[in-house]
């Protein structure tokens, strides 16, 4: 591919590693200097470069979450300012009504101007652990309006021309808890911003603001024809994909979420249509949408790095109107967005997809399915809560080529997230943890096998311990591609089971007491299969069940592949004549 | 006991170094090509050359050697090839899984590639046991040993001929009788399997690294056995007066009988000498902050040292593994001569990480290779000499590189093969530059605060547009830049790393008679082993560090405490010292809040005389006489053709100065001085280069 000509290609390549670098230093400052573990462990947090129109130049390889909702928000928040942009403010936002992801996620801007004319933005965002309201960390099931469930933050200044506004940050932080860990992750962020300018002016300088931008035009015309390449390579057409949301016990039904994907040419429009917003906290608004369409679309097209808004100028996309789950409005609660219905609206649109292009898009991932705990430990007498990072870590998707990674989920993380070492957990809390590891036929059957979710098991120590489980996954197992079909449901859906006297399963969002000697154990669900089970290669099934991956049974039921007792020795006629059923 | 020499022998993937240093200053070099099946052939084709360069048989010289030192890169290369053995895991039930799941992460890089595996396990599901038995943060026995579940797991071990079995449990920093018990059956059940525990090579809190690492080392230990007793016997057999001293991944040396224990202490020891070298280097110029670059065929390795200090790595992913073990920091790039320019999908020029290798290689190496590399682009840019014979074998051709560079990039971007070439050579000078910068700025340091040391044979070609990118002022390039890491190795000292756990929240009233009794014995141990390996106790030197953190936090910062017993008084002091550090890592400190210990490590070294660098004599001679011919070469984007004098260094004498635009030929290196740069010879052997005000 021959580029445009307008640009010097050698230069191109420089001022793409210079943007990288800048993206990359913004990132390690916030890792190095924040406060909070959701910053420094669970990289819940991403950094990116707009230029001044303005349009994304680069997004680094953080969380997907954040991949789409950066976009809408930078534009809300300068079309906010308008005229009213100077040299020296730095912005600050988290409202969704501003195209903001959920209130958690608080993201900074600093515009980035070079003789006194708008050059660039530096961008960061990143999930604080606390947002003030009713419910420590900022989820609150029981709020039916979005009024109810933390501070909200319009587009506002904190610094103005280079002054900080000591009494917004002041008002700001005094809503929120933990004061002194939110102002270090606020710190965190205007450090990482102002790397970012200082490695953007730098190449300024070297290279002039005409061929910087002539450069980044480039940058973003061949993002632009590369995505477009792939649309063409699908048939003309519509194509229609759906999913659908579990009740997690709210009481409002299974929803169902569907998505019309038309591709023209070299042009594709998606289409959402989803029900009408519900009073309980999984309301999408537009800007986290975007970012359920766009990771569903990455399923499809994989596009190796550099990311930038080029990417979609092929891609239009209607969500459907306002007041729907996916478009929703104020004042509809909000906060669990990002996971739920994220995560399913990401499946229906990757199933628009597979419908286009049945074999080359990659099966779903195990959905967020995970517990919260908190309790008083007994050898301090001090109250804690925490979110088991270890207990979402659900199963990958298979693809065309390979099995699902085990242990890489959730989708919305799409394996970008770190759970804590299980010896950290247990000298913090007061906890015994007896088993996180793979989840037996867990991961979908198919010809590649989906892959494992896990089992985190834990039992607390001399105290009774609340356990919070939220998520989905744990009614509708996750769904496979191109031919891969699940039989044995039961092992690959989520679920909270608690052992001892009063020995329990859950399916719902819950929150439950467990006893002294009671053992609670979290299952999350695997990634999809691709292609149908019946032509995986018996070696492969039988090496599964060696490791344990696949049962005996399941081999069988699922993959139609029979072993001799207790041996692994293949039953050939039996495989035989259970795979000619099929195919 | 007077002896000469000092050999150093450094084990590459395609050549072999030798350096032998002598006491009285002279420093000699040597390489021949590696044989990796059996390393004694080329170490015997390396001492046959110097022998012949010497004139003294092979024993002789090996007599008169205090000290012959090895880096191998025979645990590095298993790793790569995935040539281990075959290993079973022992590890507490419930947590066989730890090294599959990996914290759940999968790397940067490939987040939406659908045809990137996971890393291949070390140990298969199916090999990794569980035994219930289970200590608890405390150290207390939740759950006491269960020794069927060993003696089943180790008949399953037979059954699948097993080589090695790694033993760890959760909390067996705490309560390691567990793991020691285990570790017994194994030896007794099953003679002549290789087994080795958590406490034991890593007792360090945190379960998948612990884990990641035992399994590792027990994967790589058989093969580094196998290697080191042949080494061993081959110069036992020569004479040697003492044992061969093998390099270590943490910068210091040990005897093979510790190696092929601890495999996993070697596994990145290649480009571990490279900071200590550097700062050595630099030391007649007054010079404490150093970054060594050493770019090879395939691959770029960055380490920097500040104040004289190195810096260890302590808990990172190595080869796609979890390592914790302590190793000097080095920052791996895939930029080297052989590295592939290519068009990416977006129709960009991209540079590396594919490489060559040796086999095809570049394409001027006439061997096959089609693909436009780096060094085609510096052969085609007048900075190589075309012709120039490499290893004996091997003709530069420069139309083969030229009909590369215009085929694989210069056509497909519409640019002239000049310019297309030119291009490469930014794109990666650009790309090691990112990474020094990283390796800085990731520690809080600017890298215009350092002095660029070269090392490696191609790095010579790139270091003034290094500097030039990174605003360096200094670049330091000795004429022994090629054989860089065995002349680190022959000025290492003996040094083991010691590592214990005792996580307490830290103040005056804090059980400090456990981190005393720790101390005491890691030391005790330490001193024993260089006892061992015949180091006087006049020579040994303990330094001793804490890992803290603010409680509540996720990552521990490495305090250095000085000597002698913690005691409640002291207390203040080792606070103060973790306030201080973290304000310098990371611009703030706490002071009012808690601060919780984890880890503690102490360092037991053996300190080992030092070679001295030669003195290069002065010269009434003129720079002239050095000067060889004059090339065309390229030194911008546009193409401008300048020809540039070509000086012969073997010919130049202390003090000279040679001017840019040049070219300065080694025999192992050559230095390229870009327009507004000089060179000058300083009498170490060390071209000292800087900007001049031209």
């Amino acid at each position: 591919m021959q580029t445009s000509g307008k640009i010097d290609p050698i230069t191109l390549a420089v001022v793409r590693g210079a943007l990288e670098t800048a993206q990359r230093e913004m990132t390690l400052t916030l890792e190095k200097t924040g406060r909070s573990s959701v910053f420094n462990l669970a990289h819940d947090y991403s950094n990116a470069l707009f230029d001044h129109h303005p349009e994304m130049i680069l997004q680094g390889q953080d969380i997907p979450i954040h991949l789409g909702s950066l976009i809408p928000a930078m534009k809300a928040v300068a079309e906010y300012f308008g005229d009213d942009i100077h040299e020296g403010d730095v912005i600050y936002h988290n409202d969704p009504a501003y195209k903001g992801s959920h209130i958690l996620d608080c993201c900074m801007y600093k515009p980035v101007f070079y003789h006194g004319e708008l050059v660039f933005w530096a961008v960061c965002k990143g999930h604080l652990t606390d947002i003030g309201g009713p419910v420590p960390a900022g989820y609150n099931p029981a709020a039916t309006e979005i009024y109810a469930e933390g501070l909200r933050i319009p587009p506002v200044k904190l610094w103005d021309q280079g002054r900080r506004r000591e009494d917004v940050v002041n008002l700001l932080l005094t809503n929120m808890r933990a004061r002194r860990d939110q102002e270090g992750d606020l710190n965190a962020q205007f450090g990482a911003c102002r790397v970012g300018e200082r490695n953007l002016i730098a190449l300024l300088d070297k290279y002039g603001v005409a061929t910087v931008r002539a450069a980044i035009a480039e940058l973003k015309d061949m993002a632009d024809r590369h995505m477009r390449t792939l649309i063409r390579s699908i048939p003309d057409g519509e194509y229609a994909g759906e999913a659908v949301l579990e009740d997690a016990g709210h009481g409002h039904g299974e929803l169902t979420i569907r998505t019309k994907v038309t591709v023209k040419d070299d042009q594709v429009h998606i289409q959402v249509q989803s029900p009408p917003q519900v009073p309980y906290f999984i309301n999408s608004y537009a800007g986290n949408s975007m970012s359920g369409i766009y990771l569903g679309l990455m399923m499809f097209a994989q596009v190796p790095p550099p990311y930038n808004e080029g990417l979609y100028r092929c891609v239009t996309v209607d969500l459907g109107p306002e007041g729907t789950l996916c478009n929703a409005k104020e004042p509809a609660p909000h906060v669990n967005c990002t996971t739920t219905p994220m995560e399913t609206l990401t499946d229906a649109v990757r199933k628009a997809f597979e419908a286009a292009a049945p074999d080359r898009v990659t099966a779903s991932w195990g959905h967020a399915s995970g517990v919260n705990i908190a309790g008083i430990d007994p050898r301090t007498g001090e109250q804690y809560v925490t979110m088991v990072l270890a207990s979402i870590i659900s199963g990958a998707g298979a693809t065309r080529e390979m099995d699902g990674w085990h242990a890489c989920g959730p989708l919305c993380c799409f394996g970008a997230l770190s759970s804590g070492d299980i010896e950290l957990l247990e000298y913090a809390y007061p906890i015994v943890i007896h088993r996180y590891g793979l989840s037996t036929d867990s991961g979908g059957a198919g010809q590649m096998r989906g892959g494992s979710g896990t089992v985190w098991e834990v039992e607390p120590l001399g105290h009774e311990m609340t356990v919070i489980a939220f998520g989905e996954g744990r009614q509708i197992p996750t769904m496979g591609a191109s031919g891969a079909r699940d039989v044995m449901i039961e092992p690959k859906l989520g679920r909270l089971e608690v052992d001892g006297e009063d020995a329990r399963i859950y399916r719902q969002n819950t929150i439950t007491t467990i006893k002294q000697g009671e053992r609670a154990r979290n299952i999350n669900p695997g990634g999809g299969g691709f292609g149908h089970p019946f032509k995986r290669p018996v070696d492969a099934v039988v090496n599964d069940v060696r490791n344990g991956l696949v049962s005996r049974e399941a081999a069988r039921i699922e993959y139609g592949v029979v072993l001799k007792d207790n041996s692994l020795i293949v039953d050939l006629a039996q495989t035989e004549q259970l795979r000619a059923v099929c195919c | 006991m007077n002896y000469k020499y000092r050999l150093g022998i450094d084990a590459g993937g395609t050549f072999t170094d030798f350096v032998l240093a002598e006491h009285s200053g002279a420093v000699h070099l040597f390489k021949s090509p590696s044989t990796p099946d059996d390393g004694t052939r080329a170490i015997h084709a390396g001492l046959t050359q110097i022998s012949n360069a010497m004139g003294r048989s092979i024993p002789e010289l090996i007599q008169e050697c205090d000290l012959c030192i090895n880096g191998t890169t025979v645990a590095l290369n298993a790793l790569i090839e995935h040539k281990g053995v075959k290993v079973g895991l022992l590890c507490t039930d419930g947590h066989e899984d730890s090294i599959e799941i990996r914290l759940g992460h999968k790397e940067e890089g490939y987040r939406y590639d659908a045809s990137y595996p996971p890393a291949p396990m070390l140990v298969p599901r199916h090999l990794r046991k569980p035994v219930r038995g289970r200590v608890l943060a405390d150290g207390s026995v939740h759950t006491p040993l269960n020794e069927d579940d060993i003696m089943a797991a180790i008949e399953y071990f037979r059954r699948q001929e097993v080589e090695a079995v790694a033993i760890s449990f959760v909390w067996s920093v705490r309560h390691p009788e567990h793991e020691a018990r285990a570790k017994a059956l194994v030896e007794q059940h099953l003679p002549g399997v290789f087994a080795c525990t958590g406490s034991e090579v890593h007792p360090q809190v945190r379960e998948y690294t612990r884990t990641s690492t035992t399994v590792v080392n027990a994967y790589l230990s058989p093969v580094m056995a196998k290697y080191v007793r042949r080494i061993d016997q081959y110069f036992k057999e020569l004479g040697a007066k003492s044992p061969v001293r093998y390099f270590q991944s943490n910068g210091g040396l040990a005897t093979g009988r510790i190696m092929q224990e601890r495999a996993v202490n070697a596994i990145n020891s290649g480009p571990a000498s490279a900071p200590q070298a550097g700062l050595y280097i630099a030391q007649p110029f007054g010079i404490d902050n150093v970054i060594t670059v050493d770019m090879g065929g395939t691959s770029f390795d960055i380490t920097l040292a500040k104040g004289g200090q190195t810096n260890l790595n302590h808990d990172i992913d190595f080869l796609r593994y979890r390592i914790g073990v302590p190793m000097i920091q080095v920052e791996t790039l895939g930029a080297g001569g052989g590295s592939i320019a290519h068009i990416n999908t977006f129709g960009m020029l991209e540079v590396g990480p594919q490489s060559a290798g040796a086999t095809p290689g570049p394409a001027c190496y006439g061997k096959g290779g089609e693909n436009p590399t780096v060094t085609d682009a510096n052969l085609a840019l007048g900075y190589l000499r075309p012709n120039a014979v490499l290893g004996g074998t091997i003709v530069l051709d420069e139309q083969k590189a030229r009909r590369a560079i215009q085929t694989g990039v210069a056509e497909p971007l519409g640019i002239s093969i000049e310019r297309a070439a030119y291009g490469i050579s930014t794109i990666v000078n650009l790309n090691m530059a990112n990474g020094i910068r990283r390796v800085s700025i990731e520690r809080g340091y600017d890298p215009r605060d350092f002095a660029l040391i070269c090392a490696g044979g191609a790095t010579g070609m790139h270091i003034t547009a290094l500097a030039e990118e990174l605003g360096v002022e200094t670049v330091l390039v000795p004429k022994l830049a090629s054989c860089m890491c065995a002349f680190g190795q022959v000025i290492s000292d003996v040094k083991y790393n010691f590592l214990a756990s005792s996580p307490m929240r830290l103040s005056a009233s804090s059980p400090l008679e456990e981190l005393n009794r720790l101390f005491d014995e890691m030391e005790q141990k330490g001193r024993a082993q260089l006892a061992d390996d015949g180091i006087g106790a006049e020579r040994v030197r303990v330094s001793r560090s804490l890992e803290m953190r603010y409680v509540g936090q996720i990552h521990e910062c490495r305090v250095d405490i000085g000597p002698g017993r913690i005691t409640p008084e002291r207390i203040h002091e080792l606070l103060d010292a973790f306030h201080r550090r973290h304000e310098a890592l990371f611009t703030y400190s706490e002071p009012g809040s808690a601060v919780e210990l984890v880890n503690l490590e102490s360092t037991v070294t053996g300190l080992v005389d030092k070679p001295s660098l030669p003195s290069l004599a002065a010269s009434a001679s003129d720079v002239s006489d050095a000067l060889e011919s004059y090339r065309d070469m390229l030194f911008d984007d546009q193409g401008t053709v300048v020809s540039a004098p070509v000086y012969m260094g073997e010919k130049l004498a202390a003090g000279h100065t040679v001017t840019g635009p040049a070219v300065i030929e080694e025999p192992t290196t050559t230095l390229v001085i870009r327009p507004g740069w000089q060179a000058t010879l300083h009498e170490s052997g060390c071209y000292r280069v800087t900007h001049w005000a031209g």
